[in-house]
């Protein structure tokens, strides 16, 4: 009896504290949080000292040695657990892809010829996948979805969400997609020179229809190697107000692009670099970020002969801005992988640290998410508390966060293993 | 009688090679001799090089027996584990590695690579993976398509991976035999193949046969999966009675027996029957395990394995109860509908259950570090409240493999009289900054971080991007 008052005095004060916080603040009691004793992750790596963090209204509210503040906040103590950003994975198609051999639930890419540089791909994302609780207990928040090749040399728009599971949408547009070397080759006709043909002249198309878009639909134009929507789209490319993501491996392939980018007046990204490390000077002064995993190292085609472990290391020693995604296939399902994918780049040379803005502070600067990324006072709250150092692949979040919310820690994959946790266990009895 | 002989070695057949064995040797030499020609083509050419005694100082060994030793040595000799312990001394004559702050494991066994057969580049002109042609190829052997210089196979070595499994693709029911091979460089196959291992029959459920077959005259269903396996077997069993009645007349010393003649798809099959070749059996669903498995005792035959086994936790007991392993993934889901109920504790639940568990890679990226896959289990095991430990969990890429090929009497632990497969890591395996550091395959070092002289080369890798270097 005394147990059940007990606890009656307690959801009781927890009623009156969520109805009192609710009405001051606009704030429930359960959104906010304050993190004791945490070591910070960041790019410089993890730091010795212990630190507490304050959560409220989906922000860090502050962040100090010691805080303390009202019994309205839910304290949890990480007795000297790192805590990480969210990570973000640059390249996944959560939300976009559930079951990859059902195509119906697959809607990252199509054969439509009339829509590439004007596929969003975002249009299809459902924040109701399964692959997205499973995915952010693991530790991710935010991923870069990306439209998969279709019939056409642009794939479409990338766009940055969240997997809160709600209001997702971050970014809109953060890149254009473009694939060349021997994707682009084959839709070109055969030859990569081909699909360099065909980006020079998607460009050249949309200026020209940006600058004559009344005399084009007056039927006073010449005919454009696009379609209205795709030189539409293409159109921010031009004005280097969204940046072409360049899918890209051979080391001539990436020159070629520098020089295209140079020429053309387009701001870069370039994906898939296997052999960057053999031109990474070029590309460091170019001042053009790379995306890939740094997991590969063979050489699956002969475009990818180059293919290392240590090709982040030597990217980020010649100065290039690092982004990743990972781990291997498996970066949708398992997209939280990618903390596999950076952990095996440190073991491979690169710093610390670096890797840790390979997968937070790196994609939130080059897709323009100002407000994530950062563990520092008036950020968004997006944080993981991890068992141990978050790129081992032994350690686990023990608390996550988006957006100030606190996270429970199911998933479809944890309802499943419970349920048959148990049968085993009973089985094992008789 | 000569020439029927000579024909006989030719054909490489023991079985045709029984109708001119002299009637005076006995059944017993019979037999030696039989076995002897029948493994005569394609046999494993692969030596032991020589090399020095190794005694490794000081080192955290995990045994692969469920054993952790701590602070522990061991000694290597004449391609065999002479010894391990705390308190075993170093032979004047062995060359004396310093282990301390290291981690020594058994190598890694893969029970399911297609390295070779799906080599990089991957490309058509080297895609020899799957005889799809067909719902029933039992007739194929992937040792056939093995290319030994996939630069693949010293990728793996370095991350620790010694003995492999390679398996022919999964469209087909019966998709052909596998071959476990030594991880050593060699310019033909059978200059890796693992001496007198037994052969694997590939078998595949659900999805891919159906996808693959269901519009080129079936099975178009799970249930057509069901009966082409069945009507397979009803034909084997027949077969095996035909050669069965033949070699009891050839045993009775009647001369004049006729040998029938050999068909490559029954006689696969035939060795399964008579427990001579093991099944590896592609198959994600928990029910079609069962139905698996009612197969078996319908045909009385027993299945080593279920590979990519992601609903392997609903049915553990029934696995442990039928002594088959589940073979499965850290991680892996969401490819297809089949592999939709993950649970990343998958292999610990088969452990919980008493089952045997391994972990399997089926890839070229993974297959480098099935350390940290196992890891990544474990950890999440014991998030959940289990208390696996290391020693534990290592025996799901080791013994348990191992066993599952059926050569844990040679390799998959550290134990006195054991071929000496031994990696050396740099830290604690379980950890993604661990790496392996040297690895002896039968007592010989055949990688090594730091002196890349070791082991030559893959062929494909030399001066193809500058002529005077290596592919990296």
């Amino acid at each position: 009896m005394r147990l059940l008052a007990m606890r009656t005095t307690k959801l009781l004060g927890a009623v009156f504290t969520m109805l009192f916080v609710g009405v001051a603040h606009g704030n429930s009691a359960a959104d906010l949080f304050l993190i004791k004793n945490a070591k910070i992750v960041s790019d410089q790596g993890i730091s010795s000292e212990l630190t507490d963090i304050a959560i409220r209204d989906g922000k860090i509210s502050s962040i100090g040695k010691d805080l303390e503040l009202s019994q309205d906040y839910q304290v949890i103590d990480a007795k000297g657990m790192p805590v990480s950003s969210g990570l973000f994975n640059a390249n996944s198609q959560i939300g976009v892809r559930e079951v990859s051999a059902v195509a119906a639930t697959v809607d990252a890419a199509t054969k439509n010829e009339h829509f590439t540089a004007s596929l969003r791909i975002v249009d299809a994302f459902n924040p109701s996948s399964v692959v997205i609780p499973y995915n952010r207990v693991q530790g991710i928040s935010h991923v870069l979805i990306q439209p998969s090749p279709g019939s056409g040399l642009f794939s479409g728009i990338a766009s940055v969400v969240n997997l809160s599971g709600g209001d997702s949408v971050e970014v809109r547009q953060a890149a254009m997609v473009v694939r060349l070397g021997n994707t682009g080759s084959e839709v070109a006709g055969g030859s990569r020179a081909a699909a360099l043909a065909m980006l020079r002249e998607a460009i050249e198309d949309a200026r020209d229809y940006a600058k004559n878009k009344s005399s084009f639909n007056a039927g006073n134009r010449r005919e454009y190697s696009l379609s209205r929507h795709d030189l539409q789209a293409l159109i921010p490319v031009t004005q280097r107000r969204l940046p072409l993501l360049v899918y890209v491996d051979r080391a001539a392939d990436i020159e070629r692009v520098l020089e295209f980018g140079r020429e053309y007046r387009v701001s870069l990204i370039l994906g898939g670099v296997s052999e960057g490390w053999r031109v990474a000077d070029k590309i460091a002064s170019a001042k053009v970020p790379v995306l890939f995993d740094p997991i590969y190292n063979l050489p699956s085609s002969y475009e990818t002969l180059g293919t290392r472990l240590d090709n982040a290391k030597l990217l980020h020693d010649a100065g290039v801005t690092i982004m990743f995604t990972g781990m291997g296939w498996q970066s949708t399902h398992n997209a939280y992988l990618v903390r596999q994918s950076a952990g095996n780049a440190v073991s491979n040379g690169m710093p610390y640290g670096a890797a840790i803005a390979a997968i937070t502070t790196n994609p939130a600067k080059i897709f323009g998410l100002p407000s994530y990324g950062e563990i520092k006072k008036g950020k968004e709250a997006n944080l993981v508390v991890w068992s141990g150092d978050p790129l081992e692949v032994m350690s686990t979040p023990r608390y996550v966060f988006i957006k100030g919310k606190s996270i429970p820690l199911v998933s479809r994959a944890s309802r499943l293993r419970d349920r048959y946790y148990s049968r085993i266990i009973e089985s094992n009895k008789k | 009688m000569l020439r029927q002989s000579l024909l006989a070695l030719t054909v490489a057949s023991a079985l045709t090679a029984c109708a001119t064995t002299p009637s005076n040797l006995s059944s017993v030499e019979e037999n030696s001799l039989e076995s002897k020609q029948e493994s005569r083509a394609f046999d494993s050419t692969y030596t032991i090089p020589d090399a020095p005694r190794y005694f490794l100082e000081g080192a955290t060994i995990l045994t692969g027996t469920g054993e952790q030793i701590d602070n522990g040595n061991l000694l290597l000799s004449e391609g065999k584990i002479e010894a391990l312990g705390t308190d075993i001394r170093a032979p004047e004559d062995a060359i004396k590695i310093d282990a301390s702050g290291k981690w020594i494991t058994p190598g890694i066994i893969d029970v399911h690579s297609h390295m070779g057969v799906y080599p990089n580049p991957s490309i058509r002109s080297l895609a020899d993976g799957n005889e799809i042609v067909g719902p029933v190829t039992a007739d194929v052997w992937a040792e056939h398509s093995v290319w030994p210089q996939d630069p693949n196979f010293e990728k793996a070595i370095a991350g620790g991976v010694t003995t492999v499994q390679i398996l022919p693709g999964s469209a087909n029911l019966f998709g052909g035999r596998g071959v476990t091979l030594k991880n050593v460089p060699s310019v033909t196959m059978m200059g890796m193949k693992f001496p007198d291992a037994p052969h694997a029959l590939k078998i595949a459920c659900g999805e891919n046969p159906k996808r693959v077959y269901g519009q080129k005259g079936g099975p178009y269903t799970r249930m057509g999966n069901m009966a082409g396996y069945r009507a397979a077997w009803i034909d084997a069993k027949a077969y095996d009675k035909k050669w069965t009645d033949y070699e009891k007349k050839v045993a009775d010393g009647d001369a004049k027996a006729e040998a029938p003649k050999r068909d490559l798809e029954l006689e696969t099959l035939r060795g399964v029957l008579k427990g001579e070749i093991k099944i590896h059996n592609h198959c994600y669903r928990a029910d079609e395990m069962a139905n698996m498995i009612e197969l078996s005792k319908e045909f009385d035959y027993e299945i080593a394995a279920f590979h990519h086994a992601v609903e392997a936790y609903k049915v553990a007991p029934l696995l442990a109860e039928n002594n088959i392993c589940g073979v499965v993934w850290a991680d892996w889901w969401g490819f297809k509908q089949e592999a939709f109920d993950i649970v990343r504790e998958n292999a610990a639940l088969l452990e919980l259950a008493g089952a045997c568990a391994i972990i399997h890679s089926d890839d070229e990226i993974q297959i480098q570090r099935l350390n940290q896959e196992v890891a990544k289990v474990m950890s999440a095991a014991n998030d959940m409240g289990m208390e696996l430990s290391r020693a534990q969990s290592i025996r799901w890429i080791t013994y348990n493999s191992a066993k599952s090929i059926g050569l844990e009497d040679r390799i998959g632990s550290l134990e006195a009289g054991k071929n000496a497969d031994v990696v050396l890591w740099s830290s604690d395996p379980f950890s993604v900054y661990a790496k392996a550091e040297k690895v002896w395959i039968d007592g010989a070092v055949r990688y090594d971080r730091g002196d890349k002289t070791v082991t030559p080369t893959s062929d494909f890798n030399l001066g193809i991007i500058d002529p005077e270097e290596d592919r990296p």
